[in-house]
């Protein structure tokens, strides 16, 4: 007697794996299509009038890296902007995850009903769309009825100024002769981007730290470890691949804020995103080079992901 | 919370030894988790804490660890009040059912890891995780990750660590559970000479009755968060101080019946002389128990004997087992396997409990009401 043969897809019927192929095609299309007509359009050369034609040109990379006029002079302002939008979002992820890990550590010490309530809320926060919040600190921030009238209402002010502080405040642009200034500022678009981003990184680092077994923390404990000391010798290098990854994915999402920075950032210290609107939408019309910024953020950021990639790959290896 | 001060018939012993005084515990939501028990585990002895799956022995074992704060009662090592101090304070060794291992430190970094914390400087660490790898038997296996350890191996590398800060107290939860059958009976021989070698106060917590034979040099008996029994091994399989001791270590035939002139009457009208004569006042409901090989095969029907059928028969190893259904209810029999008596299914026989090997106990017991 034979014994029927297993199918080589475990079971599954022969059309599954057509129907799998066509919907990644489908998939692969909509991913790559719109990022192959902005790669295109980047070599393309703008026309008077708004418009573009096809072309096979570096002249929008070169404009991005050295200037317009090079090279007769050179120009590093796009690079200062990508360098902004770099350091807004690096800065903005980093204390978003640090501010998300004790408290996502706290939650899952609690009963499940209470993480339960706290995952809620911070899922329904998400509903909130960024321009919706950075209305909120829009108004928060704002000099004339924010958070710079309460210092000077309750005295805060004089006392910065009694200590010394006020004038650091002043050399770092967030005060003026008579009050704090909070817009625009690094601080105003740092903070706001790391509240937008803040939800995201505890439901990032929640499934890892719940999971984290309670055994091992005991352990520790017996073994003479204080609360703090379990945390930084046990849960925090058992988080850290978690933690990496939840910094890196909000990284790569904040390359791309747009709002918080049009709102809050100094027109000096604006990020690509803005440049690239402008150039797309905006004032100077200028679809290529408007693409040819977004393929360098996107290189940019696969550069940044790969290089994590690589570190974390390293890590392991020597771990 | 401390409270519990030793009572007049408070148990007695060596100052070092470990005591428990009235402890109790009772979960947020009310469920009773461990119910004044009063213990001393004697100072270099292994004591087992023994019962079923949610008897309370593993949440003593965390109040001893300072894992877990007593609702009432008192905690002592050495005479020393230790009830509210905390667990990393008490710095008792323990192992955890899963062993708890980092895996992202090496073998060696896990076992120095009490040492770390204690700020011993690298090279002594390094030379103590050698010398603990060297006595679990897991030399040269420092470097290793925890990932690349079988089950035993991961075990001993548990053990190791919770020995290198010379705990004056050694903590086992269930360590035996996670190993396959084989490697159990060699680990915990393996477990009981170490203890030895190291005469540490040790507490090991299992509801396998064999592994708490295997190792303890005492035994506490744990139902529905009560201390049931404590005694030797022998002592408490030979003499079961109720019923669901009898039950629980070892096997046994239970039959019912009532107190009669230190005699027990049983429902079909048989009389079973007990030796010592049974201390129940006449009439008592009992329950009589006599372990599977202590009854025997007798050639005919006499004092003590029951009359039945032969039910089913196994050759388990060494014994053979014997089924047998009697009016009083059905009997087990175990005869050495080299015996010469072979009954077979259907067979007619009569069963022989011998006086002096017989239990009564009280027909409902604590753990049986509770």
């Amino acid at each position: 007697m034979t014994a029927a043969r297993p199918q080589a897809s475990g079971g599954r019927r022969p059309g599954f794996g057509a129907v799998q192929a066509l919907l990644g095609l489908v998939l692969a299309a909509l991913c790559v299509a719109p990022f192959a007509i902005v790669l295109v359009v980047s070599f393309g050369q703008v026309v008077e009038g708004a418009s573009w034609r096809w072309a096979l040109s570096l002249e929008n990379y070169l404009r991005f890296f050295v200037g317009l006029e090079w090279p007769a002079s050179t120009s590093f302002l796009y690079l200062q902007k990508l360098w902004w939008t770099l350091v807004y979002a690096g800065l903005a992820a980093v204390i978003a995850v640090a501010f998300a890990f004790p408290f996502t550590w706290l939650t899952t010490r609690q009963s499940r009903r209470i993480q339960t309530v706290w995952l809620v809320f911070l899922l329904s926060s998400l509903s909130l769309s960024e321009v919706f919040v950075v209305m909120g600190w829009d108004v928060l921030l704002s000099n004339r009825s924010g958070l710079p009238m309460v210092f000077r209402e309750t005295g805060l002010t004089d006392w910065l100024q009694s200590v010394g502080w006020f004038d650091t405040l002043r050399d770092w642009g967030m005060a003026t002769p008579r009050n704090v200034r909070f817009k625009t500022s690094v601080f105003a678009t740092v903070l706001t981007m790391s509240y937008l981003v803040f939800p995201y990184a505890v439901i990032l680092l929640y499934p890892a730290l719940s999971r984290l077994d309670p055994a091992m923390l005991e352990a520790a404990r017996t073994m003479g470890a204080r609360p703090f000391t379990v945390i930084r010798t046990v849960v925090l290098p058992a988080a850290r691949l978690p933690l990496t990854g939840a910094a890196l994915l909000l990284f790569v999402y904040l390359l791309g804020a747009y709002v918080v920075v049009s709102v809050f950032a100094d027109p000096a210290r604006q990020t690509l995103t803005i440049t690239i609107y402008e150039s797309v939408r905006g004032a100077t019309l200028n679809a290529p080079f408007g693409a040819a910024q977004a393929v360098i953020l996107l290189l940019t950021a696969g550069g940044f992901l790969l290089a994590s990639l690589r570190l974390s790959r390293l890590a392991e290896a020597k771990a | 919370m401390s409270s519990g001060e030793p009572g007049p018939g408070a148990p007695q012993g060596d100052p070092a030894d470990l005591r428990l005084w009235d402890v109790r515990k009772t979960f947020p939501g009310g469920a009773v988790a461990v119910e004044s028990v009063d213990l001393r585990f004697p100072a270099g002895e292994l004591t087992a804490l023994l019962g079923p799956s949610g008897c309370g022995k593993t949440t003593l074992l965390r109040m001893i660890a300072g894992l877990e704060s007593p609702s009432f009662g008192r905690i002592e090592l050495g005479g020393e009040d230790i009830t509210d101090l905390p667990a990393h304070k008490r710095r008792f060794g323990m192992v955890f059912q899963n062993f708890a291992l980092f895996p992202h430190l090496t073998v060696a970094e896990n076992v120095a890891y009490s040492l770390a914390i204690e700020g011993v400087a690298k090279p002594k660490r390094r030379a103590r995780a050698e010398e603990l790898l060297d006595l679990v038997q897991l030399p040269g296996y420092g470097a290793r990750r925890i990932g690349e350890l079988s089950g035993g191996q991961r075990q001993r590398v548990a053990i190791a660590r919770a020995l290198a800060q010379e705990p004056s107290v050694f903590l086992l939860d269930e360590p035996m559970s996670a190993l396959d059958a084989k490697l159990r009976e060699e680990m915990q021989v393996e477990l009981r000479l170490l203890q030895q070698r190291l005469g540490i106060t040790t507490v090991v917590v299992t509801h396998d009755q064999r592994e708490a034979m295997t190792m303890a040099d005492r035994i506490v008996v744990m139902s529905n968060g009560r201390a049931e029994q404590v005694g030797p091994p022998q002592e408490v399989y030979q003499r079961p101080a109720n019923r669901f001791v009898a039950g629980f270590i070892g096997k046994a035939n239970f039959l019912s019946g009532t107190a009669d002139r230190g005699e027990v009457l049983l429902a079909t009208g048989a009389r079973l002389s007990v030796a010592p004569a049974a201390n129940f006042r006449d009439g008592a409901p009992v329950q009589v128990a006599c372990r599977p090989e202590w009854t025997f095969l007798a050639s005919e029907p006499g004092a003590n004997t029951l009359a039945g059928r032969v039910a089913f028969v196994r050759d388990i190893g060494q014994v053979r087992e014997i089924h047998v259904e009697t009016p009083a209810g059905p009997q087990v029999c175990e005869l050495p396997f080299s015996s010469p008596a072979r009954p077979r299914l259907g067979d007619a026989v009569h069963l022989f409990l011998p006086p002096e090997l017989i239990r009564v106990f009280p027909a409902q017991d604590r753990a049986e009401a509770a």
